[in-house]
């Protein structure tokens, strides 16, 4: 397969509403051109990728111009770091915005989006039968009358043993709602913030490596302390061939474009790598709905597409 | 523009090659419940006609879009109303107030707690010293007020209440210092 999108614990239900954060818009100026554009299809020639890349004298500084600029905020820097060796280089700095992955980290945000992932998809199936249920109980058990006993009408009714369940759990019971679109948001910059704070956040140039040898990635990660579990995003995807063959045997190892990310994703994840196309997307959409004119129409409820 | 059902034995050929490489059918067009996957939809050009006449007009119609993200504040230095632009520079204290989006103040009457009867001035977007903020605002509303003020600090969520209604005092006493 050339795509890989393997996060067991993302359905597609999750890709759809995380999606709709970084569908692009040509609304924000972006510097797109800066960074390198890569093709949709780089799984033809193997032996090309074999060959050495080219770059420009080290080190390479991505000063960007940033969108909605900070006005009292540092701007947050980050290594580049290549994937074409085992060793780690560093390429360069790039500036990130302190919006985006230096905000101050609301772990009652995150969690909130942890449990919401969990439970939208969430169907319980615990059951338990009522009186009308239950099988029997059709017949009055004695007289109303004479007997000296208690009076009852049905052998099934809930105060006797072996009688229906009141209140029981009835199935199925759907857990899905929907978070609020700041909760959302709020919570994917929180954990990108996290993730930088802790030095869990890696700025790759591409995820180009030159062999589908599971063992180079598995010495890669292992030299840069990174891991065990890596989540590798990227702008496109379509992934390249060999970081898709390489990553293919490890459950560990995950491939995800833009429009997947999402917060359960980074937490389960140890280490999460960002390609710089992904870097500018995640920037650029998060920045748009922070600012966006609209904001009333972005939290209205139980609309995937239109958020 | 081929016909529909040109187009759905391309698709058909697409399949086929689907099952011999995954990436060979990559451009695969889907329709799903698309009108124009109906056999008997023709080209558009058969229901109605068009001509261009000028395309140089449009930035008249761009003007009159409404502005995707929130436009900057006009600079000119005066304004109709109470309401004034950011600084440029920080004031010289331990904490910051940032603005909203929409260049706003963000301090908040809310109502809250039982069926919303209790007033609370909510003061968001702090970065810094809260504590030494709280300290400073509060002192200024009991002098202001002539009585005891009570608050709430909140560190995780950077955001500070106070119970009664002192939206205005406090918005003013923030624009004062600078904020």
């Amino acid at each position: 397969m050339a795509t890989k999108i393997i996060n067991k614990t993302v359905t597609e239900f999750s890709l759809r509403i995380t999606r709709c954060f970084f569908v692009p818009s040509k609304a924000i100026q972006t510097n797109a051109a800066l960074f390198q554009e890569r093709s949709e299809t780089s799984i033809t020639n193997v032996e090309e990728q074999l060959l050495p890349t080219i770059r420009p004298p080290l080190p390479i500084i991505y000063s960007r111009k940033l969108a909605f600029p900070p006005k009292f905020k540092a701007v947050r820097q980050a290594w580049v770091s290549n994937m074409d060796t085992v060793e780690e280089e560093k390429l360069g700095l790039i500036d990130l915005h302190p919006e985006v992955f230096a905000e101050r980290p609301r772990v009652d945000i995150i969690h909130e989006n942890v449990r919401w992932q969990q439970l939208y998809r969430h169907v319980s199936y615990a059951n338990t039968k009522v009186r009308y249920e239950v099988r029997g109980g059709g017949r009055k058990p004695r007289p109303q009358k004479g007997s000296g006993r208690s009076r009852h009408g049905s052998i099934r009714s809930p105060i006797w043993r072996g009688g229906g369940i009141v209140h029981g759990p009835r199935s199925p019971t759907p857990y899905f709602y929907m978070l609020s679109f700041n909760a959302r948001l709020n919570g994917l910059r929180s954990t990108l913030s996290a993730k930088l704070a802790q030095d869990d956040l890696h700025i790759v140039d591409s995820l180009d490596i030159p062999t589908d040898d599971p063992s180079y990635l598995e010495k890669l990660v292992e030299e840069r302390g990174w891991g065990p579990a890596v989540l590798f995003v990227d702008d496109n995807d379509i992934m390249p061939l060999n970081i898709t063959a390489a990553s293919d045997v490890h459950g560990h190892y995950n491939l995800m474009p833009v429009y997947g990310l999402n917060v359960h994703s980074m937490l389960k994840h140890h280490t999460l790598v960002l390609t710089l196309a992904a870097v500018e997307r995640i920037e650029e959409r998060l920045l748009f709905h922070l600012n966006r004119n609209d904001a009333a129409e972005a939290g209205r409820k139980h609309r995937l597409d239109s958020l | 523009m081929a016909s529909a059902a040109a187009r759905s034995f391309v698709f058909r050929q697409h399949i086929n090659t689907c099952r011999l490489d995954f990436a060979s059918c990559l451009n695969i067009k889907s329709f799903y419940s698309s009108y124009s996957a109906n056999p008997k939809e023709k080209s558009p050009e058969h229901y109605t006609q068009y001509h261009e006449v000028s395309s140089d007009n449009w930035k008249f119609v761009e003007r009159l879009k409404p502005p995707t993200v929130v436009p900057s504040f006009p600079k000119n230095g005066s304004y109709f109303s109470d309401w004034t632009p950011p600084p440029d520079t920080p004031p010289n204290l331990p904490y910051f107030v940032k603005r909203t989006k929409n260049f706003m103040v963000p301090v908040y009457l809310n109502f809250e707690a039982i069926r919303n009867q209790r007033k609370i001035t909510m003061v968001k977007h702090i970065e810094g010293d809260i504590w030494a903020m709280e300290k400073d605002i509060k002192s200024h509303l009991e002098e202001v007020t002539k009585r005891p003020v009570v608050s709430q600090v909140h560190e995780v969520g950077m955001y500070i209440k106070f119970r009664g209604d002192y939206a205005l005092h406090v918005k003013k006493w923030l624009l004062n210092a600078g904020f």
